[in-house]
């Protein structure tokens, strides 16, 4: 863009006598009109999409407004009354604590299985292709039919996890009801987010490893380095980039999780183990308080913009380096 | 390298501004309604009916729309099964978006709420004496009506007949026979918990409330204030929820939907469940074997001498915003009339919400669905027909209570009075 302006600028220079301001802008006007009309159908798209959504969610987040407002567009504002009940009310608290430790949680388990998933892979075993395709699957399912599936797996009488833990000797988990306990339940929905988003995890860190280039990998093994030092010396390093970007990635939908705490979790005593998007959701449609559903998104949303800055800034970094 | 970083960056950008809208409901509504003349009936309409969870039943209501639209061709009826669960946030999505359905089944708690909202068509007054009259004071907000009743009915105690004589027991009339009897099969027949009592199925423990001689709420002109923190209710919430305490009821129960307490009933896991001649004809259905084991009671009455169960029911709605009233209206006195009301009401083992109907029903003789139409008629009561009871049910203010006694994390005492508190405040608006 610099070189091309300055060429013109410099062209502008030679020819005398200057064009007249008028000129000028409509010069400018018609630069313009092309990136404009081509931008114009994406930014309609996001305008409506995204824009409106949003600033109608933090106008809600400031009102008290009931089912009957929304249709007849009787809101009261309200200030900040929303936002203190958020971090005032127990439960609403507590479903924002439960977003930032389960979805760290999720966040580091997918990552590490990702990770396991990947180094397997990326070793040259025969009916690669196959494993790969299989590592997909889960990826592949939808989340309610997977939360659905899951559900019945940890059913306590008639699943098949109490019953393969109870055959391998565990008598514990005999009729053991796994949500019937926060703790318990939390670990049940671990299992199933981390089953379902290690795939694209796993995959996006294989590409990565690919482009390791095998000379260091062969020059460090001469050098005497095993393969753990060379896992963590040469491989790590050079996956920085890329593992920095799946954090965020993960991170930002791990927070938003919805489906499967949705369909696993209504039936923890007191509804504990609700994340902040399902709170939102409850709080809006089964209380018909919309304001306070509108509050949790938009904390929710705040949160994840600090990582959706930190992450379009990390890709900057990279784009200039 | 550049441009897929680019694309990604707009990716995440969008991701985190779709987590502000929270969940996005996807309601599959197609309006083809065209607008019809009043003369003939044409177009479409859509009715959500809560699911009956029986293939058979649903069978049925889809009878009626086969039938309707062969009686007036050019007319297509879209029949939708709604979980009773999910019904409440699926009507408010559905008013908050602009998106109901035409025709909707409701249940007798929720038709005022909605109706304060202005989302339904008022029904003309009926003629006195043929419809049940509790059910049209349920449909009933500022002297106006805006349902009309189609079926009604009680929950009674329904146990297993060779379970309670093996434990050696007779049949609980009262609290202290129920605890005296699942004490005695938990002691004596392995394999089978006693009780079913969940931790999300209110209409298993409010009644327990007015068993124990209390009352939900009192109404002082047009406002409501809680009762739950007396005595009874105390009173009421400590013999429910000892079950779970002791061990009479499985430990998943906690976390159960009424649903969930059927199956496991079916499956022999539990001996004794309150449920309605609904319960009853899914169980049989289901698991035909069983119809010889299974026998039926009033509720056990509390100490106050009350057996009093919930009246429960539902409506028939046309909503206000729909584009064919003329049909949808058609539609509704077409599942009123006496023959199809009661291939509906006989097949789902409710009572129809009119009262010929329910002289027609056959109920009364039978002695096993006996004590369900004994219920209705004279051992029921209905919750507070405020506008508000709907959201405190939807937002299960009262499970959370409960499941928090079970649990042992707080007191029948403090259970009573952070219910009383959060009640108060949302009867407050």
């Amino acid at each position: 863009m610099s070189t091309t302006s300055g060429q013109a600028v410099a062209a502008g220079r030679l020819r005398a006598p200057r064009p007249s301001a008028a000129e000028r802008m409509m010069r400018a006007a018609s630069k313009l009109t092309l990136p404009v009309i081509l931008l114009l159908p994406a930014m309609t798209i996001i305008v409506g999409l995204v824009g409106y959504p949003l600033v109608k969610t933090i106008w809600l987040s400031f009102t008290d407004t009931r089912l009957g407002d929304l249709i007849n567009g009787t809101s009261t504002w309200i200030g900040l009354e929303n936002y203190k009940e958020v971090f005032t009310d127990e439960q609403l608290r507590t479903s924002l604590v439960n977003t930032v430790v389960f979805g760290s949680a999720c966040v580091i388990g997918t990552m590490i299985l990702g990770m396991c998933v990947a180094l397997l892979l990326n070793q040259r075993l025969r009916f690669n292709w196959f494993f790969s395709l299989a590592v997909l699957l889960p990826w592949a399912v939808p989340a309610i039919a997977a939360s659905s599936i899951f559900k019945w797996l940890f059913d306590d009488r008639y699943g098949f996890i109490n019953w393969a833990l109870v055959g391998l000797g565990f008598d514990h988990f005999k009729d053991y009801a796994w949500f019937a306990d926060r703790n318990s339940a939390y670990v049940a929905m671990f299992v199933v987010v981390v089953w379902q988003s290690f795939p694209f995890i796993a995959l996006s860190l294989l590409a990565g490893l690919q482009t390791v280039p095998k000379d260091t990998l062969d020059a460090a093994a001469v050098d005497g380095a095993n393969a753990m030092q060379r896992f963590r010396l040469v491989t790590l390093p050079l996956l920085r980039p890329i593992i920095a970007v799946l954090v965020i990635f993960s991170t930002i939908w791990d927070f938003k999780i919805f489906d499967q705490v949705y369909v696993l979790a209504p039936g923890v005593p007191d509804r504990a183990a609700d994340t902040a998007a399902v709170t939102s959701y409850r709080e809006s449609f089964a209380l018909g308080h919309f304001g306070t559903g509108a509050a949790i998104a938009v904390v929710l949303f705040l949160v994840l913009l600090v990582f959706s800055i930190a992450y379009v800034r990390l890709i900057g970094k990279e784009a200039r380096a | 390298m550049r441009t897929p970083k680019v694309l990604l960056a707009a990716l995440a950008a969008v991701s985190v501004a779709l987590a502000a809208c929270g969940g996005s409901d996807n309601s599959s509504n197609d309006k083809a309604s065209t607008s019809a003349a009043p003369a003939k009936l044409s177009g479409s309409v859509d009715v959500w009916i809560m699911d009956p969870g029986s293939p058979k039943i649903q069978g049925v209501v889809k009878g009626y729309a086969t039938s309707f639209q062969a009686a007036h061709p050019g007319t297509t009826v879209n029949i939708e099964f709604v979980p009773w669960a999910q019904a409440h946030d699926k009507f408010t999505t559905s008013i908050a978006g602009g998106k109901t359905p035409d025709v909707a089944e409701m249940g007798t708690t929720w038709t005022p709420e909605f109706a304060d909202e202005g989302a339904f068509e008022q029904v003309p007054k009926p003629k006195p004496g043929v419809y049940v009259s509790s059910l049209i004071d349920a449909a009933t907000l500022d002297g106006k009506i805006w349902g009309k009743p189609w079926y009604a009915g009680s929950r009674a105690l329904i146990y297993r007949k060779d379970v309670l004589a093996k434990a050696g027991v007779k049949p609980p009339t009262n609290w202290s026979e129920m605890i005296a009897a699942a004490k005695a099969i938990k002691a004596k027949v392995p394999g089978i918990y006693p009780t079913g009592y969940t931790g999300l199925t209110e209409h298993m423990y409010l009644p327990t409330i007015w068993q124990a001689g209390g009352q939900i709420a009192k109404q002082d002109g047009k406002s409501w204030t809680s009762e739950l923190n007396t005595p009874q209710a105390v009173e009421a919430i400590r013999f429910y929820t000892d079950f779970y305490k002791e061990g009479l009821t499985p430990k998943a129960a906690i976390g159960w939907e009424e649903p969930d307490a059927q199956t496991a009933f079916i499956n022999g896991d539990i001996a004794m469940l309150i449920g309605g001649g609904w319960t009853y004809n899914s169980i049989i259905q289901t698991k035909p074997a069983m119809k010889a084991k299974i026998g039926t009671e009033l509720e056990p009455a509390g100490p106050s001498g009350k057996d009093t169960a919930f009246a429960g029911g539902s409506h028939l709605v046309v909503f206000n915003g729909s584009k064919n009233k003329d049909l949808a209206n058609a539609f509704v006195d077409y599942m009123l009339e006496p023959a199809n009301l009661n291939k509906f009401t006989g097949e789902i083992g409710f009572l129809p919400g009119t009262v010929g109907g329910i002289k027609a029903s056959g109920y009364l003789d039978d002695p096993v669905r006996k004590p369900f139409a004994e219920q209705l008629l004279d051992h029921s009561a209905v919750y507070p027909p405020s506008p508000r009871w709907g959201a405190l049910e939807g937002a299960n203010i009262f499970d959370g209570e409960i499941q928090k006694v079970m649990r042992g994390t707080q007191t029948p005492q403090q259970a009573a009075q952070n219910l009383a508190k959060k009640m108060d405040e949302e009867f407050a608006g």
